[in-house]
C-alpha cells in the first residue's frame, strides 16, 4: 500500500460522524522503499487532490519524515525538488505488513503483502 | 510390395507418440504414488500399469496374456493395486512382451471394459512396498475414513515432552488451540505419503508439523493443477493454515532423492523454483515428523465447500432461490459469488488475460495523473493498462486482491456496496462485470450510487454488465460463438432471456455523503422488456454457451487443471475402487448472476440525480454505460 493509496482510504464503519474515519492511522511492521520513475507532470496533477496534513502525518508515522512544508507553496508546479519529494513519499514508500486503524471507531484493518483488508462484517457495514 | 503413403506414416508416428506420452505418464503416477522406479534399459522384470487386481484384471487372464511371450517365472499381483509385475526367464522374453503389450488395448473378461496396458521395465518385481511407520497419540487416526474416533480418546494423551514445545507454538501464534492429537510418521528413503487434504471435519484450522532427522521435499497441489514443491529443512516447523490446510493437497513422493536448490541446502524453508542452474540432487535420509492437530468438535465451515466433507452434503440439498430481502440477498451472494471466487481465484485469473479494447480505450482517454478506482478489479487485468494513471483496485475476494498485490498493483479487499474511499476523490471509476453479481434491484442500484459517490464532479464511470441478449443486431456474441471451441475459456459475456417483473419500490438510499436521490423504479417497467411472471422462484442453472432463459440464474464454472489439453483422457492409470486416491472429476461451481436486458442498466443510472448518462452501448454480450458525475 503506497501512501497515495492511504490518502484515499477512509474507514466506512457504520455510524461514524460526517467526515469521520479519516485518516486511518498506520501501524506498520514492514515498510519497503522502491524506486519509481519520476514524472513531474504526473505528480503535479496529483498534488491538489491530496489531503496534505494526512499525508505528512502518515509519512511521519512510518519513520519517513517527508521534509515537506505544512502546505504546498503556490508555485509548486514549477518546483522540481518539491515535486521529487512528493513523488518519493507518495509512490516510493510502501507498507507491506501492518494495520490501519480507524481514528473514530478503533476498528483495525490488517495489511498483508501490501494488500489492506477493509472488509467489514455484516454487523459493522 | 507395400507402399506406405506419407499420410500413413504420419498417422503411425502420431499414434506412437501418443502411446509414449501415456507410458511416461503411467511411469510418473507409479513413482509418485507407489514408489516404483521404472528404468529405461531392458531387464527380466516388467511392471504392467492398468492391469491389476485393483482395477478388475484377473490372474487367469493376465497369465494367459503374458505367457505368450516367454517363460513366466513370477507373476505378482498386489491386492487393490492397478498394476502387476511379471518376471521372465530372460531379458529377451521380457523385451518381446514389452514390444507387444505396450499400448495394447485389452478387454477385461470380468467386466467387458476396455483398458490400455502400459509397460515399463523395473529392477525387481515387488510384492509389497515397505510402508512408512506411524504412531498416534491422543486420538487414533483411522485410515479407512481418514477421520478420528472423537469419542474414544487414547489413554495417556500427548507425551509430556511435547508440552514446552507446544506452549512456545501457542505463544508465537502458530496455533490457536492446544493440540490434542499427535501423529508421528517415520519416512525411510523411498517412502512417502500420497497427496491428501487433512479431513476438514476432523481437525481445526492450523496444523503444525515438526521435521526431525533429515530434510525432505513436500509437494503441494491446488485443485486447478498448480503444484509447488517446498523444502522442509531439518528441525523446521511447517504451519499449514487457511488455503494450505483446507484447499491444497500435500504429499511426499516416495523416492530416494529430492531435487532442491543447491544454494539453500540445509538453510531455509523455501519453494523450489525452476532455476535449473541452482538445482541439485539431495539423497534422502530417515525423517521423522511430528504432526500436531486439534480435534474439531463442530462441523467445518470453511470457504472451500467443494473439498469440505462437512459442507459437501449440504450444498447438494439446498437449492437456492430468488431472494426476497436484503439478508437473503446477502446470504445468496456469500454462497454463490464470494465463496466461489475465493476458491476459483487462481484458475479464474488465468482465464482473464485479454483486456477488452473499448475499456482500454476508455482508460487511455483519461488525462495523465488521473486517480482511477477499479471496483471489482478481479485479477487486476486493467490496473496496469495506462501508466499515466494512478489506479487502485478493490475486490470482494481476498485471493483475487492478493493476485493484484503479487503483480505490484495497488489493491485492497472490500465490498462494492461500501467502498472505503473518500467521496469525490476519484477522477474516474470502472466496474467491469461486477454489478450483475448483486441479487436485488436495490443492491445493484446501491453499487452504482457508490461509484457515483467516489467521483469528483465531472468525473466519469464506465460500467459493464452481462446482457441477456447474447445475439444482438444479428451478431452472435463471442460467448455463443465459442460454443464449439474449447470449453475451458469462459468469456464474461451475458446472455438474454426472459425478464422477471421488477420490484416495486426502492427505499430511500441513506449512504453517507451521497448526493444521489432515488426515484421509484416503477418507471423501469416501461422500458421495453417483456415482463413474464416466473412461477417457481428457484434459480435455474444455466447451460454454458447457450442463450439465457432467465434474468436471475446460476452459471456453472468448471475448475480445470492448468495444462490439460483438449481431448486428453483423465488418467492412464485408473484408481481401484475404494482407494483413497479417488480420481475426482473437475469440480463445478455455481455463480449467481442477474443478467441485464436492453435499457435496464441505463434506466437504473438515469434514476439517479447526481449523474448523467454520457454513453450507452452494447459490447460483445455486455450492456455498457459511461456516467458523468454532475
Amino acid at each position: 500500500m503506497k501512501l497515495l493509496t492511504h490518502n484515499l482510504l477512509s474507514s466506512h464503519v457504520r455510524g461514524l460522524r460526517p467526515g469521520g474515519g479519516f485518516p486511518l492511522q498506520i501501524q506498520a511492521s514492514e515498510v519497503r522503499v522502491r524506486p519509481v520513475p519520476f514524472n513531474a507532470a504526473f505528480v503535479a496533477r496529483l498534488v491538489p487532490r491530496l489531503r496534505w496534513a494526512a499525508l505528512l502525518e502518515a509519512a511521519e508515522s512510518l519513520g519517513h519524515p517527508s521534509e515537506l512544508p505544512p502546505e504546498p507553496a503556490a508555485d509548486y508546479e514549477g518546483d522540481e525538488s518539491f515535486l521529487r519529494r512528493v513523488h518519493h513519499i507518495l509512490l516510493e514508500v510502501e507498507v507491506l505488513e501492518g494495520v490501519l486503524q480507524c481514528p473514530d471507531s478503533g476498528r483495525r484493518f490488517p495489511i498483508s503483502r501490501g494488500i489492506p483488508n477493509m472488509l467489514l462484517s455484516e454487523e459493522e457495514a | 510390395m507395400e507402399v506406405k503413403t506419407s499420410k500413413g506414416h504420419l498417422k503411425v508416428h502420431k499414434m506412437k507418440k501418443k502411446v509414449l506420452r501415456k507410458q511416461v505418464r503411467a511411469q510418473h503416477t507409479l513413482m509418485r504414488h507407489e514408489g516404483i522406479e521404472c528404468i529405461s534399459h531392458p531387464t527380466q522384470s516388467l511392471v504392467i500399469a492398468n492391469a491389476g487386481l485393483g482395477n478388475g484384471m484377473s490372474r487367469q487372464q493376465l497369465l494367459r496374456i503374458v505367457e505368450e511371450y516367454g517363460l513366466v517365472e513370477t507373476l505378482l499381483m498386489p491386492p487393490n493395486k492397478p498394476y502387476s509385475f511379471v518376471k521372465y526367464g530372460t531379458t529377451e522374453e521380457a523385451k518381446k512382451a514389452f514390444d507387444a503389450l505396450n499400448g495394447k488395448e485389452v478387454t477385461l473378461e470380468d467386466f467387458g471394459q476396455n483398458i490400455v496396458l502400459y509397460i515399463n521395465f523395473v529392477e525387481k518385481a515387488q510384492k509389497t512396498l515397505k510402508h512408512r511407520r506411524v504412531k498416534h497419540f491422543g486420538y487414533e487416526f483411522c485410515y479407512d475414513n481418514n477421520n478420528v474416533n472423537k469419542d474414544k480418546p487414547l489413554p495417556g494423551g500427548l507425551p509430556e515432552i511435547c508440552d514446552l514445545f507446544l506452549e512456545k507454538c501457542l505463544k508465537q501464534g502458530y496455533i490457536e488451540h492446544k493440540p490434542d492429537q499427535l501423529t508421528v510418521n517415520q519416512y525411510e528413503p523411498g517412502q512417502g505419503i500420497p497427496p491428501h487434504i487433512d479431513t476438514h471435519s476432523a481437525f481445526e484450522d492450523k496444523i503444525i508439523s515438526l521435521s526431525l532427522g533429515a530434510e525432505i521435499v513436500m509437494d503441494f497441489k491446488h485443485p486447478d493443477g498448480h503444484t509447488v514443491a517446498i523444502m522442509l529443512p531439518r528441525c523446521s516447523l511447517l504451519v499449514m493454515a487457511g488455503e494450505s490446510r483446507y484447499l491444497w493437497t500435500h504429499g511426499i513422493t516416495p523416492r530416494k532423492y529430492d531435487i532442491i536448490q543447491a544454494s539453500e541446502l540445509g538453510q531455509k524453508v523455501g519453494t523450489i523454483t525452476a532455476d535449473v542452474g541452482d538445482l541439485t540432487l539431495n539423497r534422502r535420509e530417515t525423517r521423522t515428523s511430528f504432526t500436531f492437530r486439534k480435534v474439531r468438535r463442530s462441523p467445518c465451515n470453511c470457504i472451500y465447500p467443494s473439498v469440505c466433507d462437512s459442507q459437501k452434503g449440504q450444498q447438494r440439498q439446498v437449492q437456492p432461490s430468488f431472494p426476497h430481502n436484503d439478508m437473503e440477498a446477502s446470504k445468496l451472494e456469500q454462497e454463490y459469488v464470494h465463496k466461489v471466487y475465493e476458491e476459483i481465484a487462481t484458475h479464474f485469473s488465468s482465464t482473464r488475460h485479454s483486456p477488452w479494447p473499448r475499456i482500454v480505450e476508455f482508460l487511455r482517454s483519461l488525462p495523465k495523473g488521473s486517480i482511477v478506482a477499479d471496483v471489482g478489479c478481479g485479477n487486476g487485468k486493467y490496473l496496469g493498462i495506462n501508466k499515466d494513471l494512478y489506479m487502485v483496485g478493490c475486490d470482494r475476494s481476498k485471493n483475487l486482491a492478493d493476485i493484484c498485490g503479487e503483480k505490484n498493483f495497488q489493491a485492497f479487499v472490500c465490498d462494492a456496496l461500501s467502498v472505503p474511499i473518500r467521496s469525490g476523490s476519484c477522477d474516474a471509476c470502472i466496474s467491469i462485470a461486477v454489478i450483475h453479481h448483486f441479487s436485488t434491484v436495490e443492491r445493484r442500484l446501491a453499487t452504482i450510487c457508490e461509484l457515483a459517490r467516489l467521483l469528483r464532479p465531472g468525473g466519469t464511470a464506465l460500467i459493464y454488465v452481462w446482457a441477456m441478449e447474447q445475439e444482438y443486431k444479428n451478431q452472435k456474441s463471442k460467448y455463443l460463438k465459442e460454443k464449439n471451441d474449447s470449453k475451458d475459456k469462459e468469456e464474461e459475456i451475458n446472455i438474454g432471456g426472459v425478464q422477471r417483473p421488477l420490484s416495486d419500490q426502492m427505499p430511500d438510499s441513506s449512504s453517507q455523503d451521497s448526493a444521489c436521490s432515488d426515484r421509484l423504479l416503477n418507471d423501469l417497467n416501461d422500458e421495453g422488456c417483456a415482463a413474464k411472471l416466473v412461477a417457481d422462484s428457484r434459480l435455474p442453472v444455466h447451460t454454458n454457451r447457450t442463450s439465457f432463459h432467465s434474468q436471475d440464474l446460476l452459471v456453472p464454472w468448471h475448475l480445470k487443471g492448468g495444462t490439460k489439453k483438449k481431448g486428453e483422457s483423465i488418467d492412464t492409470v485408473s484408481s481401484p475402487a475404494g482407494s483413497k486416491e479417488s480420481q475426482e472429476l473437475s469440480p463445478v461451481f455455481h455463480r449467481y448472476y442477474h443478467v441485464f436486458c436492453e435499457g435496464e442498466l441505463e434506466a437504473a443510472c438515469r434514476s439517479l440525480d447526481c449523474v448523467r448518462v454520457q454513453k450507452s452501448y452494447y459490447d460483445q454480450g455486455n450492456w455498457c454505460v459511461v456516467l458523468e458525475k454532475l
